[in-house]
C-alpha cells in the first residue's frame, strides 16, 4: 500500500510555549534557556514546589473562562485560510487534558462556570466558537500521542479524497489537577527534568503548549513521511520491557529514511526507563543519528507535544540548526544522543517520535516535499 | 513475636489494594512486592505509595524512591522506621 503521508503536505505549522511562537521557542532553545520554574504543585493550595513552564502571564490555578484562551487565540491568528470546519475543510483538535483542570476547580470552588470547560466536548464546542469554526470538527484524544494521531487521521483524510486540506490544532495547559496526578506517581518532584541522562531518581517537567499544522494536498514545503502508530496493550503506565513498542512504531519511518542521513527528535521526557528504551531503539533503527529532546527546558506539553516539536524541528532545519538535548546534567544514556546544539546541513531528514502512558508510540519522518 | 510494623504493613497492603484471595500471613517478608507472586503493578504501587505517606507521614520523593522502598515487606518496613513519624509506627 502507498504511503497515505506522501501526496500529503504540511502546508503551515506554528506552536506557542512559553518562550513565545516556533521561532521564538527554537533561538531560547538554541540559547540553552530553560523555561521550567519551580511551581507549587496545586496552584494556590500549594504543595510541592515542581518543575513547570506556564505561557507567562499565566497563573496554574483554573479560571473560567481560561486564561489559556488568549495562547490559543494568539496562534490561532497565525493559521493561514478560513472556513475551517465547514465540508472539504475538517478540523481535528488534540489534547490529553482540554480543561478537565476545570472540574477539579468547580469541586474546589463550587462555580459552575468551570464546569463548561471541563470535559472535551463542550470545551471543543466552546473554542469552535470563539475561532469561528464550522461544525466539521472532531476531537482527538490519546494521551501525548495525540498530535500525531491527529496528523494521522487528517492525512488520510487528504489521501482518500475526503478533504482538500485539513487543520490539526493541539494544545494543553497545565492545571492543578494535572500538576497533581503526575504528581502523585512520583515522575513531576522537585528534581529538574534531565532527558535521556542516567542519574539515580528520573523525574519530568510539565509544560504549557499548543501548536497547528495545515495539511493540503500538493501545496507546502514538508511531508511527514513513514507515519506510524502503534500500541503494546501492555500496561496502563509501563512499557514493555524488551522496547518492543519503541521499535515497532518506528518501522514506517525507518522504510520512509532509507538512503536519507536523519536526525532523532525524541520524546524525552526524563523518566529513566523510558528514555533508556527509546534510546536503545532510535540507536538500533537509526544507527549514528543524533537524538534530541527539548523537554528539559519546555516541560512535557504532554498531547500537544507531537505539533509543538514539529514546528521547532522545521524550525531547526531552516535555521540549519539543531537545539541539543535540554535539562540538568548526568551521563548521556547513549553514544548518539546530542547534548550539544549542531549543524544539521548535512542532513535530509529528521524522525520525530512521541511516546504516551498506556504503550502509545508514534513517529514520522519530516522531510522536504 | 511477630515485628508489629511488618504485621501492619502486611495488613494495610490487603486493605489498601482489597487482596480477596491473600491473607496477611501469606505475604512472605522478602518476596518482591511489585512483580512477585502478588502480581502487584505500578498503579497498585500508586495507591501503596499514597496510603503509605498518609499513615506513616512519609514522603517519597520519586518513582524510583517508591520502587525501591516496595521491594518487599521487610525493605518497606526499614524504609518506614527510618523516614516516619516514630509517634505513628505500631508498637
Amino acid at each position: 500500500m502507498a504511503d497515505p503521508a506522501a501526496s500529503v503536505q504540511v502546508a503551515a505549522c506554528g506552536c506557542i510555549t512559553p518562550f513565545g511562537d516556533a521561532a521564538a521557542t527554537y533561538a531560547a532553545l538554541l540559547r540553552g534557556e530553560c523555561a521550567l520554574r519551580p511551581v507549587a504543585v496545586l496552584g494556590r493550595d500549594g504543595g510541592d514546589e515542581v518543575p513547570l513552564a506556564l505561557i507567562p502571564g499565566r497563573s496554574l490555578d483554573e479560571t473560567a473562562p481560561p486564561e489559556w484562551l488568549a495562547a490559543v487565540r494568539r496562534l490561532s491568528e497565525s493559521i493561514p485560510g478560513g472556513d475551517w470546519g465547514s465540508p472539504g475543510r475538517p478540523v481535528f483538535v488534540t489534547g490529553s487534558n482540554f480543561g478537565v483542570g476545570g472540574l477539579y476547580a468547580l469541586r474546589r470552588t463550587g462555580d459552575s462556570s468551570f464546569a463548561a470547560w471541563g470535559a472535551f466536548p463542550t470545551c471543543t464546542e466552546r473554542l469552535r466558537a470563539e475561532l469561528g469554526w464550522g461544525p466539521d470538527v472532531s476531537i482527538v484524544s490519546h494521551a501525548c500521542v495525540s498530535a500525531h494521531l491527529g496528523l494521522l487521521l487528517a492525512s488520510r483524510l487528504i489521501w482518500a479524497g475526503v478533504a482538500d486540506q485539513a487543520l490539526v490544532l493541539s494544545f494543553d495547559f497545565l492545571s492543578p489537577f494535572v500538576a497533581g496526578g503526575f504528581h502523585a506517581l512520583k515522575i513531576l518532584n522537585s528534581a529538574f527534568p534531565a532527558p535521556y541522562r542516567e542519574r539515580e531518581s528520573g523525574a519530568i517537567g510539565l509544560g504549557d503548549g499548543a501548536g497547528f499544522a495545515v495539511l493540503a494536498r500538493g501545496r507546502g514545503d514538508w511531508t511527514l513521511a513513514g507515519q506510524g502508530l502503534y500500541n503494546e496493550m501492555h500496561h496502563f503506565t509501563a512499557n514493555r520491557g524488551d522496547g518492543s513498542g519503541f521499535s515497532q512504531c518506528l518501522a514506517g519511518a525507518t522504510a520512509a529514511a532509507q538512503g536519507r542521513r536523519v536526525w532523532f527528535k525524541g520524546h524525552g521526557t526524563g523518566t529513566l526507563d523510558a528514555g533508556r528504551l527509546e534510546v536503545a531503539a532510535a540507536q538500533g533503527a537509526f544507527p549514528g543519528a543524533p537524538i534530541v529532546g527539548w523537554k528539559g527546558s519546555l516541560g512535557h506539553t504532554l498531547g500537544s507535544c507531537g505539533l509543538v516539536e514539529l514546528a521547532i524541528a522545521i524550525e531547526s532545519v531552516r535555521g540549519g540548526r539543531t537545539p541539543g538535548t535540554a535539562g540538568a546534567g548526568g551521563r548521556a544514556m547513549g553514544e548518539s544522543v546530542a547534548l550539544e546544539s549542531f549543524d544539521n546541513g548535512a542532513f535530509d531528514a529528521v524522525v520525530c517520535a512521541s511516546n504516551a502512558f498506556g504503550g502509545a508510540h508514534a513517529a514520522f519522518l519530516l522531510c522536504h516535499a | 513475636m511477630a515485628d508489629p510494623l511488618i504485621a501492619r504493613l502486611k495488613q494495610l497492603i490487603v486493605d489498601t489494594l482489597r487482596l480477596e484471595d491473600v491473607a496477611p500471613a501469606d505475604i512472605p517478608d522478602a518476596e518482591p512486592l511489585i512483580g512477585g507472586g502478588l502480581s502487584l503493578d505500578s498503579i497498585d504501587a500508586l495507591e501503596l505509595v499514597v496510603r503509605l505517606e498518609k499513615e506513616f507521614g512519609i514522603k517519597i520523593a520519586s518513582s524510583e524512591e517508591a520502587r525501591r522502598a516496595l521491594a518487599s515487606v521487610a525493605a518497606l518496613a526499614a524504609y518506614v522506621r527510618e523516614r516516619g513519624d516514630p509517634a505513628r509506627l505500631p508498637t
